[in-house]
């Protein structure tokens, strides 16, 4: 096989490579965003619940820090949903007030619950802790000030699994597809590319006996044809003289 | 001889059967992203349909225990409404009683609906008191079906799924492979010009030399090393052919000297005609070694183009998210708006840029072109991948100033590689390869690198970007090491100078020129290309990806546009109409905004700005040569070429400010509006100006 239609196949099959790789990336991607999104969303919808009734209370006059009945709720909200593992809720200075796990009441959430909270330009916010997600929203009062955080945890492995058990499957149907461009591409490129290497033959074929004096006919008509034309002018016209000068040299003697 | 766009129409074919090829993989690859989405995404939605009908469910039933009758629930279908804001992906739901009939519905009624809820199997579920939720497929509707009951069974909740929720999330995956789809295109010419065409094309281009030196009786020996492809061995075989004929003069001229030397009187006369054969010979054709010129690989202008694509591409790759990324990062500056603040870095690069590049272009002469591209592309990768760890906004300005500074060195010495390696003839040809390798670069930059910051995040991203601007240190590597100048290029460029800045400042013709046309041309790319564009995709709620599409939507016109523009324009030699043209199309981009803020209407500003742009960039260049000959006449060529690109950059930096105070002022609509206006005013300032004007003009330069 010649080196240049290597080059061309290889050129093939590194942009199937990088097209096919791109569409599994996007495909993989838009998955694990949107089954990300929706089980997200699954958690807010526990979450909005929790929230409509902390307001509840908060109108009927109750303080922040004086539902008594709201770590029960909570609880009965966590187990509603087994893809929950616990729901806090904390103050402004990130202490949490109200929690699932009574452990963790008193004690400080990450700073980047915080701060993600503080960043969102909505009452929704979400963040990562090493094992888990964390879904939230900020708590407002009756004069829209914000009050404390509702953050619900769920389990990562949820949407992991999930992503990676598609991510599989995507990547087989790249690698399959990808495949079955490495034996069809090559196969249509020599198709394309024969006239070209028909032309290149033709050049290197009018070139093969050059030295030797003994020209090949050309072979067919190529793109070639008028520069091997030239060629082979320019040198049996130099081949000429010097015979010339061969032939008045043998008669001097 | 061999036909101009022999090799170009090879290419197209290749690219023809590799884009088909590309194509069925594509869509092999996403029919089973879409089976693989469809069956796992339904049972999630499922999921959430049944937890977002547990919680209607309550409300329904803490109404039901105030005592109000369950047929006679108020604000049901109000309930769902909220639903369906909250849920897209829910387009129908419904409360039945005991026998199925239907009480309170929202959404468009799928067809066979009513007698679904009163399948036998349907109403069971709502009579089971253990019964949780049950899933279940309606023509092109699913659908979680929820009992409502309280001390004994009421009724049931019905939610439905939009069957097409699976295709509307893929559209958003479809757009991006098309993205994907244009960039493997260009990808595919930059690739097989890079790993075939560019041998390929210089081996043709020696061939035809070689026989047109021999047509014209140059029979000289060049000891070049030849690859070992076809053309390489074609090369050798016609060297040997020539070799060949070197050594039978040799020994022919040798032979008859020897001879002469000998000779007397009558023999001396019999050689006489051999004597007459070598003149002719002598007088027509020409033997032995040929001069050693700077030929083959180092004069193949062909590689750097792709150390020049990668690097470019590198940087396009941040333009669409960069803004949004700084966003992030932002800090509070004392007496600064935020809006100003997260132009800074552009405003910052570009400023480096401007007043760099006069100064680089004598340094990487000095240095050499090489290794002031090995040093530039150095510093871009350490750029971009702090970039990528920046903390906040103050150590964000240094790397993106260092990646500045990389890329104005990287640019200013491939610009003098090219420079250094043609001559008048063949000038237009070299950058013609520049421009084209920095065109394609913006094509693929911005979208990918907007696909790139959605998925795997802003960081990553400029990662990627890093990576790239190493790949193409590696290329530049592979560049020769030979400095290399032809006569044209032997004359040492410099900046331009302070006195000559001062002096073209305050010239009219020049500043009719640079003022009205190039400068505001350049505020306008920038402000709304780099700086707005982005930031206002994403303030209503879409992408960087988004962002990325529209960006290059501007480069695909500018590339299609461009050169046809640019050949018109020389041909009528009237390209100061171009210019205007170009300017008015720009300035009435901006205003389109007036008649509605939907994205389709930012897709037209984006296309109109490509196409005005497209129509100017060129003529403007050449104009300058048209419009100040006697300015050239007075300070040279280079001074005010050199003031005008200087001035041109410095547009450039000012853009994103300005935009960015517009947007204090007016909001990002405000900007696009306002920025358009002040370009249209400079284009119709600069049609009235120029109109009736004595134009001499010169060939492009």
């Amino acid at each position: 096989m010649g080196t240049i239609r290597v080059r061309f196949i290889l050129v093939a099959l590194v942009v199937s490579f990088f097209a096919v790789g791109m569409a599994a990336f996007l495909n993989y991607f838009k998955y694990k965003s949107t089954i990300g999104n929706i089980v997200k969303s699954r958690v807010l919808v526990v979450g909005r619940g929790i929230e409509n009734s902390i307001q509840a209370s908060m109108q009927l006059g109750m303080q922040f820090s004086e539902l008594s009945q709201l770590a029960q709720m909570m609880q009965r909200e966590k187990s509603s949903d087994r893809l929950v593992r616990g729901i806090d809720v904390f103050d402004y200075s990130g202490q949490v007030i109200y929690s699932t796990d009574r452990a963790r009441v008193g004690q400080k959430v990450a700073a980047s619950w915080t701060q993600a909270a503080e960043r969102s330009k909505t009452t929704e916010w979400t963040t990562e802790a090493t094992d888990e997600f964390v879904a939230g929203i900020s708590l407002r009062n009756a004069f829209d000030l914000t009050v404390g955080f509702l953050a619900l945890r769920y389990s990562r492995d949820e949407v992991e699994l999930a992503a990676a058990k598609a991510g599989r499957e995507i990547l087989l149907a790249a690698i399959g597809s990808f495949l079955g461009i490495a034996i069809v591409a090559p196969l249509a490129l020599i198709i394309v590319i024969r006239r070209f290497e028909h032309d290149l033959h033709a050049l290197e074929a009018a070139a093969t006996h050059l030295e030797d004096r003994t020209e090949s006919t050309l072979v067919t008509t190529s793109a070639f044809d008028t520069s091997i034309g030239h060629l082979r002018a320019s040198l049996r016209d130099a081949n000429k003289s010097l015979d010339d000068m061969r032939a008045k040299l043998d008669s001097a003697g | 001889m061999l036909e101009k766009n022999y090799l170009w129409r090879i290419y197209w074919r290749l690219a023809g059967v590799i884009m088909v090829c590309v194509v069925i993989a594509l869509a092999v690859v996403s029919f089973f992203s879409h089976r693989v989405f469809d069956r796992e995404l339904v049972p999630e939605v499922e999921q959430k349909a049944a937890t977002v009908a547990n919680s209607v469910r309550a409300l329904l039933l803490k109404a039901t225990s105030y005592g109000v009758p369950f047929d006679k629930l108020y604000g049901v279908e109000q309930t769902f409404g909220e639903v369906f804001e909250e849920n897209p992906e829910f387009s129908y739901a419904a409360v039945t009683d005991l026998d199925g009939n239907l009480l309170f519905a929202r959404g468009k009624e799928p067809q066979g609906v009513r007698d679904f809820f009163r399948q036998p199997a349907i109403i069971a579920v709502g009579l089971d008191p253990t019964a949780t939720w049950t899933p279940s497929h309606t023509g092109q509707q699913y659908f979680v079906s929820m009992p409502i009951a309280s001390d004994k069974p009421l009724g049931m909740l019905h939610i439905g799924i939009d069957g097409k929720f699976v295709d509307n999330i893929l559209l958003e995956v479809m757009l991006d492979v098309v993205v994907v789809l244009v960039v493997s295109l260009f990808f595919t010419l930059e690739l097989l010009n890079f790993m075939a065409g560019a041998r390929l094309a210089s081996g043709l281009g020696e061939f035809a030399q070689q026989v047109e030196r021999m047509r014209a009786g140059d029979f000289t020996a060049t000891a070049r090393i030849r690859a070992n492809d076809e053309i390489g061995r074609l090369l050798r075989r016609i060297d040997a052919a020539i070799d060949h004929l070197n050594v039978r003069y040799e020994f022919l001229v040798g032979e008859l000297e020897d001879k002469m030397r000998t000779a007397t009187g009558p023999r001396r006369e019999a050689l006489r005609p051999a004597m007459n054969v070598l003149e002719n010979i002598r007088s027509r054709l020409r033997f032995g070694s040929a001069p050693k010129e700077a030929e083959g690989d180092e004069m193949n202008l062909n590689r750097i183009r792709a150390p020049l694509f990668a690097f470019i591409l590198a940087e396009e790759m941040t333009r669409s998210y960069l803004p949004t990324y700084v966003n992030q990062l932002l800090v509070p500056l004392w007496g600064i708006s935020p809006q100003v603040v997260i132009g800074l870095p552009i405003m910052l690069f570009m400023l480096i840029v401007a007043l760099g590049q006069p100064y680089l272009g004598s340094w990487s002469e000095r240095v050499g072109r090489r290794r002031a591209m090995l040093i530039g592309a150095s510093i871009a990768t350490v750029g971009f991948a702090a970039t990528a760890l920046a903390i906040n906004l103050y150590d964000l300005l240094l790397w993106r100033s260092l990646c500045a500074l990389g890329y104005a060195m990287v640019f200013v010495a491939a610009q003098g590689y090219v420079l250094d390696r043609t001559g008048q003839q063949n000038r237009a040809q070299g950058f013609a390869l520049f421009i084209g390798a920095i065109m394609v670069a913006t094509v693929c930059g911005p979208s990918i690198g907007g696909i790139l910051a959605d998925n795997i995040g802003f960081r990553l991203s400029f990662a990627v970007s890093a990576v790239m601007a190493l790949t193409s240190l590696l290329a530049i590597a592979r560049l020769p090491k030979v400095e290399v100048r032809t006569n044209t290029s032997q004359r040492p460029s410099r900046g331009p100078r302070m006195r000559e800045i001062l002096a073209l400042l305050v010239n009219k013709r020049f500043m009719t020129l640079t003022g009205l046309a190039a400068v505001p041309a350049k505020v306008i790319l920038t402000g709304v290309c780099f700086y707005l564009v982005p930031l206002y995709i994403v303030s209503i709620g879409n992408t960087s990806a988004m962002a990325g599409r529209l960006l290059m939507v501007y480069a695909v016109m500018m590339v299609l546009i461009v050169p046809l523009s640019a050949s018109l324009s020389d041909a009528s030699m009237r390209r100061d109409r171009y210019v205007s043209v170009g300017l008015i199309i720009s300035g009435l981009s901006g205003l389109l905004l007036l008649i509605s803020d939907s994205f389709l209407v930012l897709f037209g500003v984006v296309f109109l700005l490509g196409l005005g742009q497209a129509l100017s960039i060129a003529a403007q260049s050449a104009l300058v040569a048209d419009h100040c000959q006697e300015e050239i006449r007075i300070y040279g060529h280079d001074a005010v070429y050199g003031v005008y690109r200087l001035l041109e950059r410095l547009g450039n930096a000012l853009g994103p400010l300005i935009a960015s105070i517009l947007v204090i002022f007016w909001g990002y609509q405000g900007a696009f509006i306002a920025i358009s206006a002040m370009v249209l005013v400079c284009g119709i300032a600069f049609t009235i100006a120029t109109r009736g004007l004595d134009w001499q003009p010169q060939p492009a330069t």
